[in-house]
């Protein structure tokens, strides 16, 4: 009996101030949920554009940018036709870039050209379906000077980031997907995972 | 009797508000760590999933070499000193002209001194040059589409052999030769082999620098996969034993041969099935038939300077009083290299030893593979009940994971009372197989204090040089295990030599001449392990001198120099150890690298010894690849050693690191190969989505539960 009045005042000031770090509580929820959901946001959007931005490159045959502040322009489309999913790719093989689409890795061949062409993305926005590809899917890449091929998936492989070689004049035109490995994962780690397609 | 129950509710209720503050507090702890540890993931190069031998990059071969490598060894032993041949045969099996490489293990004290290539009718002889411009006559001479051979020390007790334009269909014989002193333990002779490189692991955090990579690059291989059978690199082995006494009780364990007689002194002795796969270590051992040999003194004069070796061998230890105390601390080594033979060997010896172990002792035990346990928290008294704690622990060990032995070694050598008189012990049961021996020598050299380090080799190919340096450098001995048959007696025989050394505080001292005698730091000596010093001196002449403490009484024995037998090896053995020690004084940083290396570079040159400075290069000077044909270069697959369990050392990671090209086997032109960095490609969004949710729904409920507080309690 004799505590509670004690700690009465404390509780009544202890409340408000509870209330308030709750409610800071709730707010910080709320941004990192936005932050969280703003990138497939962004990813997708920006896909929409940039679609929109490969249209036009491909009839100026060069690359135009989807926005006026872009800092890198659509080199390439791939689509893959089994899954219905389409990508424009970006060039540069930038953070940033990554963001918005695939991007070539400049150290491969440029889209569409003979030599071992390399697109990474990101595992869980627009690489998200590498899991579901299949040795023997066609891969198509579409280059903004208009030149066409055709993959097909060749192998998978799961290689560290630092652990990846490849042929600089392979027999035939080759085309590398990288993304992380795991793919459902969230850690970061040193592993990818790599789809082979070759020409044909 | 009324419960005053909504008082108590809040009571409750207040608890329970306590409990979720607390609750928030420890998410908000474990989210901002999460999050520190996300931002620091690209630092670590390695968080990779436990469960698999890190192997750098050269992963496993599923296809045939082009270029089969057949081996064989002729060896000479003529009393304490074993002279080995070792002709490596490339047959180039393809229709093109090829470069390969190949990666083998000598015995850590041996030294390479002769390399031949024989080409068709022609013999081209080595030369010793330093190991940068070797590699560069090398590479000169292939480019040129000439013949090249070249032997690097990428390890003390690890080479690699190159050859260069071996033509589609031809034969390339590369020949090195070197000497080894023969091992004495305990009356016994032996000789080992060691036939394969077992692949080892690569400490993430050692490879901070290009360096690193690099040199973790040079001491692996790629590993054969079992399904294409154990034909690969089939080695012959013929010894000529002539250890100038009748041999006795001559074994080898791990291989079966076929010995014939030479006369009442000699024997050869021959794999009886011709040819074995090069998957586990070959060794020899034999007794005099007659009373222990005495051992004696060996000479050999060159450039003027006079080269000794002696060996010392201590008074049998029947005068040893009760045994003090000790303190032994057992580090076993359950990583995924030990998977299969080797971890029930290990276990079987830590069981014995356990089994010996007396209550005024104290004792830990210490696992480890990449994670570490220390059983007890500090060293405990050897009582019945901890030791069956210890049984326990011992018999549930399961050998998987990658080996980081630093720290267990750091773990071990934790001593709390360093200024005590007891004797502290510390038992490593492991195969050794890690690239960065040069840390753990560093540790032991700075930090071993009163502790003594004993080496017991598990398994078909340990690396006996980390054991070796181990032991020496931490004062200890070494102790091979290679099959489970041998545990009783190995451990019984290293436990009763670990009861007491038999000389302690040794001291060597030339009268008459001044010598420089190899190894400066002289170890304490165990019951049946002689003392093998090496010595230079400008005339021969005097006693050698060892004197030293049996118990607390002194002791000391004399060697006339006079006596000395003549042996052609003896300058080149001196040499050898005494790059050995050089590199001691590197662990211990009382040179800097550079010194050590231009020290080892001078020995190198001057005995023509292949060092880790120094590389024999035999080039062909007939140019024998026409213009316009391009080389591949292989690197030639290695066996598992035997008792090795593939599947723990690949499990689950079998496409890791195959040559990444699509159709392409393990022979791409060189120059056709580039690495690519691949960039970090994943968002997280949807952690931080739960994160926040996570949040999100902690606020929620709180102040759902201040509401509900606040209505029931007027203010």
């Amino acid at each position: 009996m004799s505590i509670v009045p004690g700690l009465w005042g404390v509780r009544v000031f202890g409340r408000g101030l509870g209330r308030f770090v709750l409610a800071g509580l709730c707010f910080a929820g709320l941004m990192l949920i936005a932050k969280g959901a703003w990138i497939p946001a962004k990813a997708a959007v920006a896909q929409l554009l940039l679609e929109r931005a490969f249209d036009r490159s491909l009839a100026a045959h060069a690359p135009v940018k989807a926005w006026g502040w872009a800092d890198t322009a659509p080199v390439a489309r791939i689509s893959v036709p089994r899954l219905g999913r389409r990508q424009i790719v970006l060039g540069g093989g930038s953070g940033e870039a990554m963001a918005f689409g695939p991007t070539l890795l400049p150290a491969g061949a440029e889209a569409g050209e003979d030599g071992t062409t390399i697109i990474a993305a990101h595992r869980d926005t627009h690489f998200a379906f590498l899991g579901e590809l299949r040795v023997g899917d066609a891969i198509d890449v579409e280059a903004v000077s208009g030149k066409r091929r055709r993959y097909r998936v060749a192998r998978m492989a799961v290689v560290r980031w630092d652990g990846f070689n490849v042929q600089r004049h392979p027999a035939r035109a080759t085309l590398a997907l990288a993304s992380c490995w795991p793919l459902g994962a969230q850690a970061r780690g040193p592993l990818r995972y790599v789809v082979w397609a070759v020409e044909g | 009797m009324i419960i005053p129950v909504p008082r108590l509710s809040r009571a409750g209720q207040r608890l329970a508000a306590g409990l979720f503050l607390l609750l928030l507090v420890a998410l908000a702890t474990a989210l901002i760590a999460g999050r520190l540890d996300a931002a620091d993931g690209e630092a670590e190069p390695d968080a990779i999933g436990s469960g698999t031998l890190l192997l750098q990059g050269k992963g496993v071969a599923e296809a045939m070499p082009a270029v089969r490598l057949g081996t064989d060894m002729d060896v000479t032993v003529s009393g304490q000193i074993a002279r080995v041949r070792v002709t490596q045969a490339f047959r180039n099996t393809s229709a093109s002209w090829m470069e390969a490489t190949y990666l083998y293990p000598l015995p850590e004290s041996g030294a390479v001194d002769s390399l031949k290539m024989v080409v068709g009718q022609r013999v081209i002889v080595g030369r010793i040059k330093r190991r940068v411009e070797a590699r560069d006559i090398y590479e000169k001479a292939k480019a040129e589409g000439k013949k090249a051979g070249l032997v690097e020390q990428e390890r003390p007790n690890m080479f690699r052999n190159s050859v260069a334009n071996v033509g589609p269909g031809e034969t390339v014989l590369i020949q090195i030769e070197y000497q080894a002193p023969v091992r004495q333990q305990g009356g016994e002779f032996s000789l080992r082999l060691p036939l394969v490189v077992g692949p080892r692991y690569v400490p993430p955090q050692s490879m901070a620098d290009a360096t690193a990579v690099a040199d973790a690059g040079a001491v692996t291989a790629p590993l054969a996969d079992p399904k294409l059978g154990k034909s690969l690199n089939p080695v012959s082995i013929a010894v000529h034993l002539a250890p100038g006494f009748a041999p006795a009780n001559l074994i080898s364990p791990y291989h079966k041969v076929a010995i014939s007689d030479d006369g009442p002194q000699a024997r050869t002795i021959r794999l009886a099935d011709g040819s074995v796969p090069a998957d586990r270590d070959f060794e020899l051992r034999w007794r005099s038939a007659t009373a222990d040999p005495v051992l004696g003194v060996w000479h050999q004069k060159q450039h003027g300077k006079h080269y000794v070796m002696a060996a010392i061998t201590p008074p049998t230890a029947d005068a040893i009083g009760p045994v003090p105390p000790r303190e032994m601390i057992f580090v076993i080594d359950n990583s995924g290299s030990m998977a299969g033979d080797s971890m029930a060997e290990a276990k079987k010896s830590l069981l014995h030893a356990l089994d010996t172990l007396r209550p005024q002792d104290r004792f830990n035990v210490i696992r480890f593979d990449d994670t570490l346990t220390l059983l007890f928290e500090a060293p405990v008294a050897a009582s019945a009940d901890q030791v069956a704690i210890a049984r326990r622990f011992t018999e549930g060990l399961d050998a998987n994971g990658g080996t980081e032995m630093l720290p267990a070694l750091k773990a071990a050598l934790v001593d709390a009372d360093p200024g005590s008189t007891m004797l502290r012990q510390l038992i490593f049961l492991t195969d050794g197989s890690i690239s960065n021996e040069r840390e753990m020598l560093e540790e032991v050299g700075a930090h071993a204090g009163r502790s003594r380090i004993f080496m017991v080799g598990i398994g078909s190919a340990p690396n006996n040089y980390l054991m070796t340096r181990m032991a020496e450098v931490g004062r200890g001995t070494y102790t091979n295990i290679g099959s489970a048959a041998e545990v009783e007696a190995r451990m019984t025989a290293l436990l009763d030599r670990l009861k007491a050394p038999a000389v302690r505080n040794l001291k060597v001292a030339v009268s008459g001449s001044a010598m420089e005698i190899v190894p400066a730091d002289l170890p304490d000596l165990y019951a049946g392990e002689p003392l093998v010093l090496l010595g230079r001196a400008d005339d021969l002449a005097g006693t050698l001198v060892v004197s030293g403490l049996i118990g607390d009484k002194p002791w000391r024995t004399e060697v006339r120099l006079a006596d000395a037998i003549d042996s052609p090896a003896v300058a080149r053995l001196w040499a050898k150890r005494r790059i050995d020690d050089v590199e001691v004084t590197r662990w211990m940083h009382v040179v800097n690298d550079a010194t050590a290396d231009e020290t080892i570079a001078q020995l190198g040159l001057g005995f023509a010894l292949v060092t880790s400075q120094t590389s024999l290069v035999a080039v062909d000077e007939t140019p024998s690849r026409p213009a316009g044909e391009r080389l591949r270069r292989e690197e030639l697959p290695l066996l598992l050693p035997a008792g090795w369990d593939f599947d723990v050392l690949f499990g689950g990671a079998g496409a890791k690191g195959k040559a990444d090209v699509p159709g392409g086997g393990a022979s791409v032109p060189e120059e056709e190969v580039e690495q690519v960095e691949l960039p970090e490609t994943a968002t997280g969004f949807l952690g931080t989505i739960g994160q926040g949710a996570l949040l999100l729904v902690a606020g929620l409920v709180g102040l759902w539960l201040m509401h509900r507080r606040g209505g029931r309690v007027p203010a």
